[in-house]
């Protein structure tokens, strides 16, 4: 059986996965830190490592992510977004609006029922729609990133922001937290803000069928249950949402195998 | 029954960073800026006290204060509240006559206004975005390890400006710190910041039908990097007031100077806030 690896080197994680036709055989993550070259032989060990398989076992290597070019040893490299659409499909086939909340971005894709992207947004620009500002947020409070999400959900009187800039809703933060707002009413705010940047991007490009949160963003259940609320409907999350475009890089690897019969582009080791 | 001669009238301009407060009676008296604190109203209090000082007055001397600013509701011994666009535009007006339009360049904030004899005929503003405001340029101050008034004469010595990337003042910071570290020089990053400002200023003033003069207030008009850049932007020199920073306070005591004496010419009598000072100290 043919094996592929697909590699999605993010701004601050880094994901790989394995394939064997559709299912996942095995899933690494590891943080992005600064040196990518580095990070991605890395979780490329790791994940191969988990089922005793060395480079040569696979059949083809396809890179993603912001830092897909510093993947010495893919074989090519795909757009996140069709990794995205690609991966999310296998998942959740009747998904047709992804969000994606990544470390410095977010994106909404809109995709057809064959798992294809149709058209897509970008929150490139801002922090305020992206993991950055959760970490933002969590330093000021001490507090771990994972404890964001369940905290938020236990708020009963949600602090209100004026603004989704991540620099000035820091500030805001600290002042109401001086005025006595306890943690849980601030991270109920600042889901809201964010979650009001994202409903923004998904309006804008149109809410059609399911809708998937993926991302470490869909790890955060209070920001999950705000874009919720917000659009009023229920969304799907992956198991483990992280993964999701390092899984379609891994299925469109699979698809070039198959269409050149398994010919590599070239032979390259980590 | 007091002459004209010894009345007096105070701003106040309580920015998101600055409180400032001026006094005039005939010419300008008293003008006092002093950080703004979490606690606006003891503030206030305490600036006012340091202006009156300086102009050897009294509470009491005082005859119509107006407020503005971002904190104007928080003066409580202020007799009126007035935006500080308003003021703004009444105070170049007093200081550079050729003005037609205003960039005011504020910690938290930045705004354009168009103005016609002193009055306000159109403005833009940005509050909702750190990019384009002080905030921005006090975080890469900050990020580079450049005192904030130190960052326009490095940044005028530059050889190169080096390009920013990036438009959120969050992913600024991760990318100046990263060219940094790459080797790039400190003079021509913070060219770089100081054009990425006057960038995000140009387009929000762009959206005004600009008229020569231009002058340039706040905070940032201190900054002698980004006037240079928004010169080099816009392609035309920018006025800058002597004390770019009272404007706004400098137009609140105008205004409630002009308001008294229209009044006073009708034979009306303004409300006052009856409120004085408090005894003012800085910490509860």
């Amino acid at each position: 059986m043919a094996y592929a690896l697909g590699i999605d080197v993010g701004s601050g994680y880094s994901k790989a996965v394995i394939c064997e036709d559709k299912a996942i055989r095995s899933y690494a993550i590891a943080p992005s830190g600064g040196n990518y070259q580095e990070t991605a032989r890395n979780v490329a060990e790791e994940v191969l490592k988990k089922i005793n398989l060395t480079l040569e076992d696979i059949c083809f290597t396809l890179a993603t992510g912001y830092g897909a070019a510093m993947v010495p040893f893919a074989n090519s490299t795909a757009t996140d977004i069709s990794c995205h659409a690609a991966g999310i499909h296998l998942v959740f086939p009747s998904v047709r609006t992804l969000i994606d909340i990544g470390a410095q971005f977010s994106k909404v894709i809109r995709l057809d029922d064959a798992g294809r992207t149709l058209s897509f947004l970008l929150n490139e620009k801002c922090a305020g729609g992206s993991g950055k500002f959760l970490q933002v947020i969590a330093r000021i409070l001490h507090m771990g990133i994972d404890e964001i999400g369940p905290r938020s959900l236990a708020s009963s009187n949600p602090v209100q922001f004026t603004t989704g800039c991540a620099v000035f809703a820091e500030s805001e933060a600290v002042s109401r937290i001086a005025e006595g707002a306890c943690a849980e009413d601030i991270l109920a705010g600042i889901h809201k803000a964010m979650a009001s940047k994202i409903v923004n991007l998904v309006t804008r490009i149109g809410l059609v069928g399911a809708c998937a949160v993926t991302g470490g963003g869909a790890k955060d259940v209070g920001l999950v249950k705000t874009i919720e609320s917000e659009l009023n409907i229920e969304v799907l999350t992956p198991h483990d949402p992280q993964i999701t475009a390092a899984l379609g890089a891994a299925l469109l690897a699979l698809r070039m195998v198959s269409l050149n019969g398994g010919d590599k582009e070239s032979e390259k080791r980590i | 029954m007091r002459t004209e001669m010894n009345q007096y009238f105070a701003g106040v301009d309580i920015g998101s960073t600055m409180t400032k407060v001026v006094i005039v009676n005939e010419g300008l008296r008293a003008s006092v800026v002093g950080p703004t604190g979490p606690e606006h109203r003891k503030l206030a209090d305490k600036v006012m006290e340091e202006a009156l000082e300086h102009a050897h007055l009294a509470f009491d001397d005082l005859t119509y204060i107006i407020a503005t600013g971002y904190g104007r509701i928080n003066v409580p011994f202020a007799d009126k509240q007035i935006t500080e666009i308003t003021c703004h535009a009444k105070g170049l007006h007093s200081l550079l006559p050729t003005a037609r339009t205003i960039i005011d360049i504020g910690g938290q904030d930045s705004k354009g206004i168009r103005i016609k004899n002193g009055k306000v005929i159109d403005f833009v503003m940005n509050d909702k975005c750190a990019a384009g405001t002080g905030r921005f340029l006090e975080i890469i101050a900050d990020a580079l390890n450049v005192p904030l008034d130190a960052l326009g004469a490095l940044s005028v010595s530059a050889e190169k400006v080096t390009p920013i990337a990036n438009t959120c003042t969050v992913f600024a910071e991760q990318e100046v710190v990263s060219q940094l570290a790459n080797g790039e020089p400190l003079a021509s990053l913070t060219a770089g910041i100081h054009d990425a400002v006057a960038a995000r200023i140009c387009a929000m003033v762009n959206k005004l039908k600009i008229e020569q003069d231009v002058a340039v207030t706040g905070g940032g008009a201190k900054n002698i990097g980004l006037v240079k850049a928004l010169e080099k932007r816009f392609g035309f020199a920018l006025l800058v007031p002597h004390e770019p920073l009272l404007t706004g306070a400098l137009g609140a005591a105008l205004m409630a100077k002009e308001l008294f004496q229209n009044a006073w010419a009708k034979g009306e009598k303004l409300k006052r806030s009856g409120e004085g000072l408090k005894e003012a100290s800085l910490f509860l």
